[in-house]
């Protein structure tokens, strides 16, 4: 069959900030995706959109609309939801509900609790599409060569890590920040990022206890926790958008393992084995290359899998059920935080 | 020095701003968020202009704007050819992260009404009622012009302004032809280059090919280096790119990989490339920008 006979996939993106300005985007490279629709509950926000999409609206036919109903006739075969993590689950609920969508893309995190979540799942698992949420570090070429030399077995099982999430973005804040509390406070904004990548290198991880946690308003923003798992693993996380000279959001973890340590962050992987030999990979060594690069190239290649996962119809990590998870860890440091005060 | 044409040397303000695409670390331990105040980055922009820099690139930012103040009170301004980015991407996106978006509206309308260009304001009002997104591009140009003119004063030779390419690759893969023709048709109507930073060289070419815009007048900022860092889809394709080009306007960033390689292991390479237009380096420190201005001005 040839390619022009292939229709294309017809996708939406829901919010119109910054994250789903750049799905939108990438999405738009694809050669097997057709932007059709974009939808923000923002009279302004919609009415600037339809304002710059007006020439490609003529040509293409892309929608700027501000009501969900509006999806309904669109036949659209995935929607991405980029809006505020409060709104996440009743977004997503009422896209099942209506029928509008089976395969959905939910910026991180799945939800505002763990219930929610859970509820989430449920849903989509009876609808039975496919399902990923925005953990996009899972697709840096960084940490995939953490995860490919834990895989290997040859460092042994890992006994000790210590992770952690830091940004500036709230340094030197003394009054209560909105802002802060709609990106869901440290836990949900950034710490969730590395706590999904310590699950996804790690295997599953309990809270054993909380160490610290410091709040403006409603939202916590910065927080330390300790974390163990059935076989003895033990490490911690600290995670605050507090820390100073933090430019960009950094993540980054380190891993002890009876024949080496890992030590990883975004922009290199320093190993060291037994006999104290080291070797370091930056992003350079790993072929960080992508066919259309727009903020990091794992952004790319996250968008890639879940083209590709419609494409060959085929289950996508990380889905609504492993995001589940880190909803789930951090309800346990809240519930601890709160249980303590 | 080989039998090309002069390739153009421009200061970069990366290490100024604490950027290092190689590590976030190595910023840190450079001193962090902002390394160089603006007399000592002044001092490095002058070293490297006597060691065969033609000018500075920088984003427009509170910092550079210092870094162009310090150069007009010591009367050097006019020596240097300046090459402006707009937006500084990172102060928008901070306020963003910290107001929200309704936030970061309300403090670009405020900082446009302070700046006290009247023209400015009154086109933003008038786009603002008809939603006319040029008017919108035009009244951001104004104001970011009327920044630059007021720290660096008249004697400053304002050659070329880029588009930061988080802005330029988004209406690149939005097809948003419109932006790119506003941009250029506001900046050529005052004598100011275009340009346009990409990390996706291949697909810029071939966009502005199919929109039949006319690379010739424009300038194209985009990584070449050996290690083909930053360099979107490959870096067989972004040389291929260049090689096929019919007139030089590609000026090349990353060429040490953000601090990957030393200068001297990277300037066969970038002479190999025959045809750039010039090249943006960043340095940290007067011995630096002596040693690798004086290299590059011998070897390419």
């Amino acid at each position: 069959m040839g390619s022009e006979s292939l229709r294309k996939l017809r996708f939406a993106v829901i919010g119109l900030g910054k994250m789903g300005l750049l799905h939108a985007s990438l999405l738009n490279t694809f050669e097997d995706v057709q932007l059709v629709a974009l939808c923000d509950k923002s009279a302004l926000m919609t009415r600037v959109c339809r304002s710059i999409f007006r020439a490609r609206a003529r040509s293409t036919g892309v929608v700027v609309v501000n009501d969900l109903d509006q999806f309904s006739e669109l036949g659209l075969d995935a929607v991405y939801v980029t809006t505020p993590i409060s709104s996440h689950s009743f977004i997503v609920k009422d896209l099942y509900a209506k029928g509008i969508v089976r395969n959905v893309f939910t910026e991180k995190t799945l939800a505002s609790n763990y219930d929610q979540s859970k509820e989430m799942c449920e849903f989509a698992k009876k609808i039975g599409g496919i399902t990923m949420v925005g953990y996009m570090k899972r697709f840096s070429v960084v940490f995939r060569k953490a995860k490919e030399l834990l895989a290997q077995g040859k460092l042994g099982e890992p006994y000790s890590f210590s992770a952690y999430a830091y940004s500036s973005d709230f340094l030197g804040l003394t009054k209560d920040s909105k802002s802060s509390a709609s990106r869901g406070g440290a836990l949900r904004d950034i710490g969730c990022h590395i706590i999904d990548l310590a699950l996804w290198l790690l295997g599953d991880l309990k809270v054993s206890d909380v160490v610290s946690s410091y709040e403006i308003g409603d939202s916590e923003t910065s927080a330390s926790f300790t974390a163990v798992n059935s076989n003895g693993l033990e490490g911690r996380f600290d995670i605050s958008q507090r820390m100073p000279n933090y430019r960009m959001p950094e993540f980054g973890c380190f891993i002890e393992c009876p024949q080496g340590k890992i030590d990883v962050n975004d922009d290199r992987l320093r190993l060291t084995l037994g006999d104290n030999s080291q070797k370091i990979w930056y992003r350079h060594d790993l072929k960080d290359n992508v066919c259309f690069s727009l903020g990091e190239t794992e952004y790319y290649r996250e968008n890639l899998k879940f083209v590709n996962s419609l494409l060959e119809n085929r289950m996508c990590q990380p889905n609504f059920d492993t995001a589940s998870k880190v909803d789930y860890i951090i309800d346990q440091v809240r519930k601890k935080v709160a249980k303590y005060e | 020095m080989n039998d090309q044409v002069r390739k153009l040397l421009l200061v970069g303000d990366n290490p100024f701003q604490g950027i290092s695409h190689l590590s976030q670390e190595r910023a840190r331990s450079r001193g962090g968020a902002i390394v160089s105040p603006g007399g000592q980055a002044a001092n490095i922009v002058l070293t490297s202009l006597k060691n065969g820099a033609d000018g500075f690139s920088f984003s427009v930012s509170e910092l550079a704007l210092s870094i162009l103040r310090t150069l007009r009170e010591r009367k050097s301004i006019g020596q240097v050819s300046l090459y402006a980015m707009v937006p500084y991407a990172f102060e928008y996106v901070r306020v963003a992260a910290q107001t929200g978006t309704p936030g970061l509206v309300k403090s670009f309308v405020k900082q446009v009404t302070l700046s006290g260009d009247v023209g400015a304001m009154l086109e933003g009002l008038w786009s603002a009622v008809r939603m006319d997104p040029e008017g919108f591009v035009n009244t951001y140009l104004a104001y970011e012009l009327s920044r630059i003119k007021s720290s660096a004063g008249k004697q400053a030779k304002l050659v070329s302004v880029l588009l930061n390419e988080v802005i330029g690759d988004m209406g690149l893969a939005l097809d948003f032809d419109w932006l790119f023709r506003s941009f250029i048709g506001y900046l050529s109507k005052r004598r100011i280059t275009p340009g346009f930073n990409t990390r996706n060289f291949p697909y810029f070419v071939k966009k502005f090919d199919e929109w039949g815009i006319d690379l010739d007048e424009i300038l194209i900022v985009t990584p070449f280096n050996k290690a083909g860092f930053q360099m979107n889809p490959s870096k067989e394709e972004c040389e291929r790119t260049l090689a096929n080009m019919s007139c030089p306007a590609v000026l090349a960033i990353s060429v040490l990989a953000a601090g990957y390689y030393k200068p001297s292991n990277v300037v066969d390479y970038l002479a190999s490339l025959n045809n750039l237009k010039g090249i943006i380096v960043g340095v940290s420190n007067e011995q630096q920008a002596s040693e690798t201005f004086k290299l590059f001005r011998e070897r390419l």
